[in-house]
């Protein structure tokens, strides 16, 4: 029952290399649109990222739970903005 | 080529591979733990197997293989004889450590008198078993978390139900990235959702406005729904508790859901939900409890949806996904962490991976659903639904 690979990956914007502008780890990032974004990290950029470290537990079962680092969804959209990641057309929407 | 050839040429076809054969390394639930707390054995089927659960006079709550290993009775319609299990058969005594400890009738216990036995957690009211085809002990760090409500007076004893689906629990799993089937399926309308892999955790994040469409207008009296905020993670394979906030006209209402199953056989599994519910001045006591047994009810009602659509839905292994669908293949290369040994878990089944959904097109769709529904239900003379 080996995982196959997302066909979205083929078919449109491929995962692309990007770094965060804080602290420099390198996840691979694609967007859908503007909106949708998919982070892959690694163990490594995990281990770089100062939010993540600077996080601490929050109350509840799922305190544990890191949601997003702000300064890598920031360098995300600055890629996209400047074109380093490429953010599908909406024009073929609907 | 003919169109007819080009048209057959380009048919999606459904593969699916055999389900596994062995079962998810794993705490799995086996429900509350108060219902085998009796003094009595009770029966289990689970991971391929029978199951005995029974409370020993120590105490302490023991799952073994029910099949005893002497001539093959069934130790779960046996007897509990102090921190033993006796077979029926021929009352051989059987520990909670899986070792036959005494045989009655004979002067010694042969060499090998061992079953199966599996580690056991009884927390916040629930009854756990570690399952591990390899035979291994939980290693540190795979926990369940505490749930605090489960035992604080100002929460609500748990409501649980229990259901027995015939699929393969990949199906449940599933749930946990499909957004669109909360609205087409449980009647809710996700505006947020995103998800969360690490390690053996695995988060849905979903926002969600009520359906005044599915619903009768609220009761006289009582406030209306008016959405909700969940946080919900499987801790493993199986057991997921969700961090739920209802939000209803001048108050929030905070239950804790879980939702948790464990397999049977490789084609049935025991879904099972919970829920409890924090105490407050406009709820009052009672009132709690109430709403706890009315979102139970409702929440079951939720998983007869789900199983409708499982009991006649085909297996896919390659399910064929738009971008507005959630990371359907990434959840699915996170759960093959658990059928495959442990020194086989690759990094990409356990690094963090983050999906944000954008709800744009589905919610602007759904709007004008809701609102042709609406507007059906008026002109029918409705609002009396
Ligand atoms: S079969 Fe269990 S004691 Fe004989
Ligand atoms: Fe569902």
């Amino acid at each position: 029952m080996t995982a196959r690979p997302d066909e979205r990956l083929l078919d449109g914007p491929p995962m692309s290399p990007v770094r965060c502008r804080a602290c420099g780890a390198a996840v691979r990032a694609r967007k859908a649109s503007w909106q949708q974004t998919s982070i892959q990290w690694s163990a490594e950029a995990v281990e770089t990222c100062l939010e993540r470290r600077a996080s601490v537990p929050g109350d509840g079962p799922n305190g544990d739970l890191f949601p997003a680092c702000e300064a890598l969804r920031e360098s995300i959209v600055r890629a996209a903005l400047d074109g380093e990641l490429p953010v599908p057309d909406d024009a073929g929407d609907g | 080529m003919t169109a007819a050839e080009t048209e057959r040429d380009g048919v999606r076809t459904i593969e699916a591979g055999a389900v596994p054969a062995r079962f998810a390394r794993g705490w799995h639930c086996l429900g509350l733990s108060e219902r085998f707390k009796d003094g009595r054995p009770h029966t289990v089927d689970a991971f391929g197997a029978k199951l005995v659960v029974f409370r020993s006079g120590d105490g302490r709550l023991n799952v073994l293989d029910a099949y005893c290993r002497h001539m093959g009775g069934d130790l779960s319609r046996g007897t509990v004889k102090g921190d033993e299990i006796a077979c029926p058969f021929h009352d051989w005594r059987w520990g909670g450590d899986g070792r036959c400890k005494k045989i009655p009738y004979a002067r010694r216990v042969p060499l090998r008198a061992r079953t199966s036995a599996w580690t056991t957690m009884d927390q916040d009211g629930m009854l756990f078993v570690w399952n591990d085809p390899e035979g291994n002990p939980p290693p540190p760090g795979v926990t369940i978390p505490r749930i605090e409500g489960a035992t604080r007076d100002d929460w609500t004893d748990w409501v649980w139900h229990e259901t027995l689906v015939a699929a393969n629990c990949r199906e449940v799993m599933d749930n946990v990235v499909d957004m669109a089937h909360f609205f087409y399926v449980h009647y809710s309308f996700p505006t947020y959702f995103k998800n969360v892999f690490e390690g053996h955790v695995a988060t849905q994040i979903m926002k969600g406005l009520s359906r005044p469409d599915a619903r009768p207008p609220a009761k006289e009296g009582r406030p209306g729904m008016l959405g909700n905020t969940s946080v919900a993670a499987y801790h493993g394979p199986s057991f997921m508790i969700d961090d739920l906030t209802y939000h209803y006209e001048g108050m929030d209402i905070d239950c804790v859901l879980i939702n948790c199953h464990y397999p049977v056989d490789a084609d049935s599994f025991v879904l099972q939900s919970g829920i409890i519910v924090q105490r407050n001045e406009r709820l009052g006591s009672a009132g709690a409890d109430e709403m706890a047994v009315r979102l139970g009810a409702f929440i079951l009602k939720g998983f007869e949806q789900d199983v409708e659509i499982w009991k006649n839905k085909a297996r896919v292994d390659n399910p064929l996904l738009c971008e507005e669908d959630g990371p359907v293949y990434q959840l699915r290369r996170w759960y093959e962490q658990f059928y495959v040994d442990a020194a086989d878990v690759a990094p990409e089944m356990v690094e963090r991976f983050e999906f944000e959904l954008d709800t744009t097109r589905p919610v602007g769709a759904w709007k004008k659903e809701v609102e042709e529904n609406l507007a059906r239900r008026a002109a029918a003379g409705g609002g009396t639904a």
